[in-house]
């Protein structure tokens, strides 16, 4: 009896264990249910926000490189540098932390303590630190201090061909030259990868969900420029401004048959990888395309031209010039001392520089007298021929249109067009006018100017017909003929040499022009049986004797010439 | 119960009516549900353990490729800052002040070839 009733108690002990097992893992499964489908979207969610990342595959962005010779040499690159940065919350020692810091990056130890005593979380210390010291700072393993990696452009010309190419900003916006005007194309685009990563952030590549978008590279871009051309243009440039006490110019070398610019200098200049050093702003424009002028007597290079090309006059057409013309309340004159009245020929328009001359072809075009017709027909050549009052489409930042007057619109209209034909009254770029002069000499094809070789290796043409052939071989007839008998030290036996000087006023900001200031210019050719480069010369406010254009443009012109036969292959005509 | 009438009641002992004691047709052998069971069982563990066994696979695969990436990613950056240095020493400026530019001099032409 005693027996049964110590089985019936151990039986009633194994039902109540067995009772507790079987409510504890009801509870389990009560909670795994609760867990697992009742808050199913929250903790998958919360694994998810863990393992899944987004990361952005950054492009790099594209070199530029230029001609050396017969190769290409980089002038563009990119560069890693670091930005040193505190996170004030963790830096215990600030002081002693800046201390440390200020030795390797040179920094101001106070200013760094500052920062590091600041409340927010992200105080940035210093920039565009190198490799060596990026590891030096390290090593140190600094509490609460960072680097972060920043793709930097860096330019190992210096200030080599500085306004052509710009920079980039500390936003990776290309501003000024090449760097802005092209740069969509340069920097690319990046891509993106979404992955479930492990814990040291590594994608799994089992995951089917992932999304790899690659990045899409800057394009390699390669400029007309030669290097060695370039660097001799800016040194002639440098060295010829204090010889003729002006403080800045440019200079153009183009390829007259392609429209290609081998060479544009511009002083003063920068390095633009120190572009945060310059105080003035103005330094960053490339002049050559940015800053339109009025350029003087080279205008009439254009003028004869078109009224050749209209056959309103041709090369051996004469006429009595009265010294002045009385246009509206103004009177045109020349400035030449010999540019009084004579009986004239077109190729003396040239030769003397004769503002009466340009005035009289105008009228010509006009059938006898300065007239709508007459300036009608000029504003076409103006903007259609010569395509002033536009943009070229160089591949510059920046780049100005320039301005020419309309025919029928405002006061002094004639006075207003006499003026244009020598280049007084119109603004025009020297880009604008060394394309437009390179058509009248090279058979009559206007090439889009361009600084940037075309990816299909031909360059283009804008308009085959801006003078008929036969025009433009008695233009470079008559060019050459100034050069022998007014300009004969520009002269060198066995090459093909013309130009034309310009000497222009310069506007006062109320209007009217100032008494006692000129720039300079001269537009010209060289080559050897056939023009190969055209050279147009700016020399602003020159303070020489004589002629802005004859005493500071054409002496530099002479030197750019002698620079191009002496180095770079023009073959002397046979 | 004679000796005869009880052999006749023993074979008649597993005989219903309009049942032939005999059986002419053939015995099909097929597994019960327990052996169905255990066999669907293995082959899903067998199917589990091939499907880990290839996302790790597949994994593992994904770190080889992680570290080519780094390495590539390496290189290139080795190869940036070798033609960032030869750019840069072959710049026209540091060329000109180099020694031996320095030490270049001009020599009048002796003579014309022509």
């Amino acid at each position: 009896m005693q027996k049964f009733s110590s089985r019936s108690f151990n039986n009633a002990r194994l039902d109540l264990f067995y009772g507790l097992v079987m409510i504890v893992f009801a509870i389990f499964i009560v909670r795994l249910f609760y867990i697992q489908v009742i808050q199913h979207r929250y903790y998958a969610n919360a694994a998810l926000s863990g393992q899944y990342k987004e990361y952005e595959i950054p492009a790099e962005r594209g070199i530029i490189v230029a001609h050396d010779g017969d190769t290409t040499v980089p002038i563009v690159l990119n560069e890693d540098k670091f930005t040193l940065f505190a996170d004030p919350k963790y830096v215990k020692e600030p002081g002693k932390t800046a201390e440390d810091l200020v030795k390797i990056t040179g920094g101001n130890k106070s200013e760094y303590e500052d920062k590091m005593k600041q409340k927010n979380r992200y105080a940035v210390l210093a920039k565009k630190l190198d490799e060596s010291q990026s590891e030096q700072i390290k090593k140190l393993e600094l509490k609460g201090i960072g680097l972060r990696t920043e793709s930097i452009r860096t330019y190992p010309q210096g200030t080599l061909a500085a306004q052509i190419l710009g920079f980039v900003n500390d936003e990776g916006k290309g501003t000024y030259g090449v760097e802005q005007a092209l740069d969509s194309q340069l920097k690319g685009k990046a891509g993106e990868l979404k992955a479930i990563t492990d814990v040291r952030g590594v994608p799994l590549a089992a995951n089917g969900d992932n999304v790899r978008k690659e990045a899409v590279q800057g394009k390699q871009t390669t400029l007309t420029i030669d290097l060695g051309m370039q660097r001799k243009v800016e040194d002639l440039l440098k060295d010829h401004l204090p010889a003729v006490r002006s403080s800045s110019g440019s200079v153009i070398v183009m390829d007259v048959n392609t429209g290609a610019v081998r060479a544009m200098a511009n002083f003063p200049t920068y390095n633009p990888s120190e572009f945060y050093k310059v105080n003035d702003a103005n330094v960053f424009n490339n002049a050559a395309v940015s800053s339109p002028l009025e350029v003087g007597s080279v205008m009439k290079t254009l003028t004869v031209a078109a009224g050749m090309n209209e056959n309103v006059i041709n090369a051996n057409t004469t006429y009595a010039d009265p010294g002045q013309w009385k246009i509206d309340d103004a009177t045109v004159k020349n400035v030449e001392e010999d540019g009084g009245a004579a009986t004239r020929s077109t190729p003396d328009i040239l030769r003397y520089s004769l503002n009466t001359g340009a005035t009289w072809v105008l009228m010509q075009l006009g059938g006898g007298k300065i007239n709508e017709q007459g300036r009608n027909k000029w504003y076409d050549y103006l903007v259609n021929h010569y395509r002033f009052g536009q943009k070229t489409g160089i591949e510059q930042g920046y780049e100005a249109e320039g301005y020419v007057p309309g025919p029928n619109d405002g006061y002094g209209l004639n006075i207003q067009y006499a003026n244009t034909t020598f280049g007084q009254g119109i603004n025009i770029t020297p880009i604008q006018f060394a394309a437009a002069f390179s058509a009248t000499i090279n058979g009559g094809k206007y090439y889009k100017p361009h600084l940037v070789e075309p990816d299909n290796g031909k360059p283009t043409v804008v308009n085959d017909a801006t003078v008929r052939s036969e025009i433009s071989e008695q233009m470079r007839a008559m060019h050459e003929n100034s050069v022998a008998k007014n300009y004969t030290f520009l002269k060198r036996p066995g090459y093909h040499i013309g130009g034309k000087t310009g000497t222009a006023e310069i506007t006062k900001p109320g209007g009217g022009y100032y008494d006692d200031r000129y720039n300079g210019t001269f537009v010209g050719y060289v080559g050897g049986d056939k023009p190969e480069y055209v050279i147009m010369v700016r020399i602003n406010e020159p303070h020489v004797p004589g002629y802005a254009g004859t005493k500071a443009a054409a002496p530099l012109f002479a030197k750019v010439t002698d620079m191009l036969i002496n180095n770079f292959s023009i073959q002397p005509s046979q | 119960m004679t000796y005869s009438s009880s052999l006749s009641m023993g074979r008649r002992r597993f005989a219903t009516r309009h049942q032939n004691v005999v059986n002419w047709g053939e015995q099909t052998r097929a597994l019960g549900p327990v052996s169905n069971t255990v066999i669907l069982v293995v082959l899903s563990c067998l199917l589990g353990l091939l499907y880990l066994t290839q996302v790790t696979k597949t994994n593992a695969s994904g770190y080889k490729v992680d570290g080519y990436e780094k390495q590539y990613s390496q290189l290139q950056k080795e190869h940036d800052e070798l033609q960032l240095s030869s750019a840069r020493l072959q710049s026209l400026d540091r060329v000109a002040d180099s020694k031996p530019a320095k030490e270049l001099v001009s020599v009048a032409p002796s003579a014309t070839v022509r």
